[in-house]
């Protein structure tokens, strides 16, 4: 069953790369080129799968996890991964994709970033892990929505129906997506499409990861970990570390169609240890804050998850930080 | 040769994003009304988010001009 994140990934993989879906990108570009263009369709997909995900949950067909709430950890762990992304040159999703397309720069920092999340999660680091993991704040659902005892939603602190609040949650991103003016961009896949068929792939991938034994939907840290984990200490690869190898394989299927595959090097070679540098630092923060800009920002968000909005904030304040610090004093 | 009286060229080729978006813009800086940046680049993304960029900035963009695979010359006139 873990393969089918196989086949996931490879839709993913397409759309990411035809769609140039990058969130350090979205961050970053708001900030520093004052272009929302990525940043609308974050907002877009994050409204969609708000109710995709809630419609789902309602039928019964997958049950809503969000992660834990973990001050610390969210917050500084977010912090750190949000200063790596702009180092590697892409988010955990970009960097991925991008191996596909033949960028070496993201080979690196994608090795980097799976090896120190392993080494987070079950290696030289985990000692820290595990004086994080005391801060985790999970709350017991009543509701057949979200999993007995998971992390606490906006619904839960606020007493509210879930649908109540994820209606007026959508609404908010869906009034910033169409209604205030955005960087235009031509793309080969827009991003109402893109946004669209994410945010129906999203829940069909996680009834499929579920059914694999595996409880969440899209993410991409703990899929490089499981790699690293198959390929270091032999244990089999779950449904997420499929997923990376079906991504892979998609943005590279679509690079070399579109006539965009070619393994792209820099001519500067000191741009490696910078990329490296931020793959460290992206493995060791996505842990820390227990998920990426995938599982926290892209699935964590829609769930309504305090500990996903918060350390998604933090990807933000660290992504500006250091796009300030390289790129934004002149 | 060339189809543009080019001023100036940079080659960012292989940077990682946003690097070919950063110089051009920093190139564009230090150039006078009317001088023709060439913007050498082979990273999709960019290809699509510069010559929006540079209009923002009121300069035109002349063409995007496919010279390989996967490597574009974008030709901005400054303004």
């Amino acid at each position: 069953m873990a393969l089918t994140g196989i086949i996931f990934g490879i839709f993913f993989g397409i759309v990411l790369q035809r769609g140039r879906i990058c969130f350090n990108s979205a961050f970053r570009d708001v900030m520093l080129f004052k272009d929302n263009y990525l940043m609308k369709f974050a907002a877009l997909v994050i409204a969609l799968q708000t109710l995709t995900f809630l419609l789902f949950a309602q039928f019964g067909w997958i049950t809503l996890n969000p992660k834990p709430l973990n001050w610390v950890g969210n917050i500084i762990g977010g912090y750190i991964f949000g200063l790596g992304m702009v180092l590697a040159g892409g988010c955990a999703s970009g960097v991925t994709y991008r191996s596909g397309e033949g960028m070496t720069t993201a080979w690196f920092a994608a090795m980097f970033y799976g090896l120190t999340a392993y080494a987070t999660k079950a290696g030289a680091f985990k000692p820290w892990l595990d004086w994080i993991s005391k801060f985790n704040v999970k709350v017991e659902y009543s509701t057949p929505i979200y999993a007995s005892n998971s992390g606490p939603t906006l619904p839960s602190v606020l007493h509210l129906n879930p649908w109540i609040v994820g209606i007026l949650f959508s609404a908010l991103l869906l009034w910033y997506t169409f209604g205030t003016k955005t960087t235009e961009r031509h793309s080969k896949m827009g991003m109402k499409t893109a946004a669209i068929i994410l945010a129906i792939l999203a829940p069909i991938a996680w009834m499929s990861s579920a059914a694999s034994g595996r409880n969440y939907g899209f993410g991409i840290t703990g899929g490089w970990i499981s790699l690293f984990k198959g390929f270091l200490a032999g244990a089999s690869v779950n449904w997420e570390g499929w997923l990376i190898v079906g991504i892979i394989i998609g943005a590279m299927i679509s690079a070399k169609i579109s006539g965009e595959f070619k393994l792209r090097m820099p001519r500067n070679p000191f741009t490696y240890l910078q990329v490296m540098i931020g793959g460290i630092l992206m493995g060791l923060g996505a842990v820390t804050a227990g998920g990426c800009n995938i599982g926290h920002f892209f699935t964590g968000v829609p769930q309504m998850a305090i500990g996903s909005i918060l350390a998604s904030i933090f990807f933000i304040l660290g992504n500006w930080s250091m796009a300030w610090l390289l790129y934004g004093r002149d | 040769m060339g189809k543009y009286e080019v001023t100036k060229s940079i080659d960012v080729r292989g940077e990682v994003c946003p690097v070919p978006d950063v110089e051009a813009k920093r190139a564009v800086k230090k150039m006078k009304p009317g001088e023709i940046l060439e913007v050498w680049i082979d990273y999709p993304m960019s290809k699509e988010r510069i010559p929006e960029g540079m209009k923002k900035m009121g300069h035109e963009v002349l063409e995007i001009e496919e010279v390989g695979n996967s490597e574009w010359k974008i030709y901005i006139k400054v303004k």
